[in-house]
């Protein structure tokens, strides 16, 4: 046999290694996640039998709930996990001392308490809500059990404490130490990554080439990106002094990115507008000045944008910035040349007062992005932190389940007196936990009762065959290293989690021995079978009881995105764009994931977003202005224009909370009126939209107006259905 | 020093105390290399807390048990 060319060994070698390390990046990270679950696991349950704790499997149970992929999300989880153990186990503590000879009030004590936590996991949505939902069940888990003998619930308390604060101890050690996936490097590459493909879909849509699902996917894409860095963020705190440096600094990048996407939102708007109006000669005359920022920014359009590259484009922008106003000056004189009608100036005004808005938040993005490079800088220093929203019903809704399965399980426990009825109950209130921070409660407990099905199938085969044959730590570990595996394989794919992490729990709980092991099959099949019920119980509660992925939810969330633009208008001016921003989003990115697989609603969620966005961010703008106004008569509260703003922001409250047809008119001519109050003020200063006060706010009021006729707009129709109804006979 | 201590009638060992004491120094001492930008001259900064904890942890252990 010939050896092969040079060239083509090259080349082979190189295919083999790209396949490597194109395996290593996907796969590969996955099979060392698992491997470490399995090291952590082993190295928690041996410590914990050569402890003598009484329950090794709590502390190995702790491992499979605190495991994640990235280090920082693992210390977030054991750092809530510790408080919420510490908080459930007192309350418990409490509550068996207050009724430990009444167990209906002591149940229903518990089912309030559960019920509390749950909302509360609800509200958090984080990994804080994480801490609650143990709040919740620590107090089940301990209390259930030492509701028989209430003497020994303290000491029952303080070994769950010390069995979870090993389990925290060596997952955390073991994450962080061996070859660490970290969430700080997740996070800057997705901060670099980011930009990226802002930059193309700013080009994109300065040059006209984008489509609207293609818009509306990369603002979803946006949205999803601006939420899951800022829960990062919050991660990244706990694991890297590096970027616990930087924490202001990124969360006013995040906040900043927001804002750059709604202004780049709006241009596109008016700009998608014009085009859509055949209005030729103000597209052609606003067009040069979009050319030079989309050359501007294509270097920058598609790859990942480095701390030196921020610098760069911080001069580019700066550059651009500072040429604008003498462009837009000669862009007008060749424009007022056309001889344009009154609105077609209006536009080309308000488009360029836009793409000057956003040059310069993006100018400002950039500094900031170039400003992580530094240890210390000036822009740390920011205090308007990321607001998150939730609608208090869907809390409360969850709370109420939550209590009612405790209720219904633990009546039926006291009324059957089945041995196994305080494992039931106490199962129940893990699982309605621990379902209640997902989207879907219903799917995550129906998975979990799978997970626990196959764990007690497979438990059974290994604790009355396998273990009674085997001696010794290692063989036990050979034993139980396979379940662990699949278990970990699982609860890494998203579409099966709740699979895997019911198996990995459930066959811990239930199968894994303590130092004196006990073979008791009747105990054993009877504890599973109400591991199985209780979880079902959870999922047909979770579909019957207010279910959160349903109508109602949809349409309390739409009513208080509109409720942002009442925020808008009557909040507090100071940090309020950046709280209008993220908390629009964050409603948004809910409502969202609970509208999953109906992508009619989706897309009317996404709608009514863009409309609030827009004339809220406008609203702010407006606000903004006035409160910065010179002393000068032609600017007096007094003045009519600023009564013909009050007066449309009235009428706005009024549409955004109550939609129709009548309300819509009203607004339009509020905003109308108001522009044409402007107009007939005087104003001391030139009319340059960077001098004069007065320009800017007839380019915001323009703006408004537009964004409540936009076609695209559900507020459009509100129109049409009303006008449909009108010619229909 | 005594090996254990009685804590409201919880009797545990000296050496949880000196846990925490040592995860309080740890705290100290990260937040200072961190404030002074140290960590980047090392390969691996969450192996370097982990040493310096067992290293106080241990100093103050063997102070007990010695």
């Amino acid at each position: 046999m010939t050896p092969l060319p040079a060239p083509l060994r090259w080349l082979h070698s190189l295919e083999w290694r790209r396949g490597f390390f194109d395996w290593a990046r996907s796969d590969g990270v996955t099979w060392v996640y698992i491997f470490k679950v399995l090291l952590a696991a082993f190295l928690t349950l041996w410590l914990a039998m050569r402890l003598e704790l009484p329950q090794p499997r709590t502390a190995m149970i702790t491992v499979f709930i605190v495991m994640q992929p990235q280090s920082g999300q693992v210390f977030a989880k054991s750092f809530y996990r510790f408080l919420g153990t510490l908080a459930g186990s007192a309350v418990m503590v409490l509550l068996i001392a207050l009724f430990a000879q009444n167990t209906e009030l002591f149940l229903g004590a518990l089912a309030i308490w559960v019920g509390i936590c749950t909302a509360g996991a609800t509200r958090n949505r984080n990994f804080r809500a994480y801490g609650f939902v143990l709040a919740g069940y620590t107090a089940a888990m301990v209390g259930l059990p030492a509701l028989a003998h209430p003497d020994g619930a303290f000491m029952a308390a303080v070994w769950r404490v010390l069995e979870i604060s090993l389990g925290i101890l060596c997952s955390t050690l073991v994450s962080a130490a061996i070859l660490p996936q970290t969430s700080s490097a997740a996070m800057r590459n997705a901060l670099y990554q980011r930009f990226g493909v802002f930059a193309l879909f700013v080009t994109d849509g300065l040059r006209g080439r984008s489509q609207r699902d293609e818009f509306e996917n990369t603002n979803v894409r946006f949205i999803a990106e601006a939420v899951g860095l800022e829960g990062l963020r919050s991660v990244t705190v706990f694991e890297d002094p590096h970027m616990r440096r930087r924490n202001g600094r990124l969360s006013r990048l995040n906040s900043e990115f927001m804002s750059i996407t709604t202004r780049f939102n709006a241009l596109h708007q008016l700009l998608a507008r014009l085009r859509a109006d055949e209005a030729d000669h103000v597209v052609a005359a606003i067009r040069p000045g979009l050319q030079d920022l989309a050359e501007v920014l294509d270097g920058f359009s598609g790859r990942a944008l480095t701390s030196p590259d921020a610098a760069r484009l911080v001069n580019l922008l700066s550059a651009y910035k500072n040429s604008l106003p003498a462009k837009v000056r000669s862009l007008r004189a060749d424009f007022q040349e056309t001889e344009p009608t009154e609105a077609e100036q209006l536009d080309f005004h308000t488009a360029y007062e836009l793409l000057y808005r956003f040059v310069d938040d993006l100018h400002n993005y950039a500094q900031t992005h170039a400003s992580l490079a530094d240890h210390r800088h000036a822009r740390e220093d920011w205090d308007q932190a990321y607001t998150p929203k939730t609608n208090w019903l869907a809390c409360a809704a969850a709370g109420l389940r939550a209590s009612f399965i405790l209720i219904v399980l633990g009546s039926y426990w006291v009324a059957t007196a089945w041995p196994s009825g305080a494992t039931m109950t106490l199962i129940a209130a893990a699982t309605v936990g621990l379902s209640a921070a997902t989207p879907n409660p219903k799917r995550m407990a129906f998975q979990m009762a799978c997970g626990t099905l196959i764990g007690a199938l497979v438990g059974f085969v290994e604790m009355f065959f396998v273990f009674p044959l085997i001696d010794g730590f290692p063989l036990l570990c050979v034993m139980l290293a396979p379940v662990i595996i699949f278990g970990a394989f699982l609860a890494s794919r998203p579409q099966y989690a709740g699979v895997g992490v019911g198996l990995l729990i459930f066959f811990s709980t239930g199968s894994v021995p303590d130092n004196l092991t006990v073979y008791n099959p009747y105990s054993f099949i009877n504890d599973y079978i109400a591991m199985v019920i209780g979880m079902l119980v959870c999922a047909a509660a979770g579909a019957i009881i207010l279910p959160p992925n349903s109508r109602w939810l949809w349409r309390r969330l739409e009513q208080d995105l509109r409720e942002q633009v009442v925020y808008a208008i009557s909040g507090k001016l100071k940090g309020l764009a950046s709280s209008f921003e993220s908390r629009t989003r964050d409603l948004l990115h809910q409502a969202y994931g609970l509208a999953a697989g109906q992508p009619q609603v989706q897309r009317d969620l996404l709608r009514w977003m863009f409309v609030v966005l827009e004339v809220g961010h406008a609203i702010i703008e407006l606000r903004k202005e006035q409160a910065i106004l010179p002393v000068h008569p032609a600017y007096a509260e007094s003045q009519p224009w600023r009564q013909a703003i009050r007066v449309m922001g009235r009428s706005l409250v009024r549409l955004f909370l109550q939609p129709s047809a009548s309300n819509l008119e009203r607004g339009l001519i509020a905003v109308d009126h108001a522009i044409s109050r402007v107009q007939a003020t005087d104003e001391p200063f030139a009319p340059h939209f960077d001098t004069s006060a007065l320009r800017r706010v007839k380019s915001y009021l323009h703006f408004i107006r537009t964004s409540l006729l936009d076609p695209q707009s559900p507020l459009a129709a509100l129109k049409g259905a009303t006008q449909g109804a009108m010619n229909a006979p | 020093m005594p090996r254990e201590i009685a804590f409201h009638g919880l009797y545990m060992p000296t050496m949880t105390l000196m846990f925490l004491i040592a995860a309080a120094l740890a705290w100290a001492l990260d937040r200072c290399l961190a404030g002074l930008d140290l960590y980047r001259f090392f390969w691996h900064p969450a192996l370097l807390r982990l040493s310096l904890f067992v290293c106080l942890f241990g100093a103050l252990a063997l102070s007990v048990y010695r």
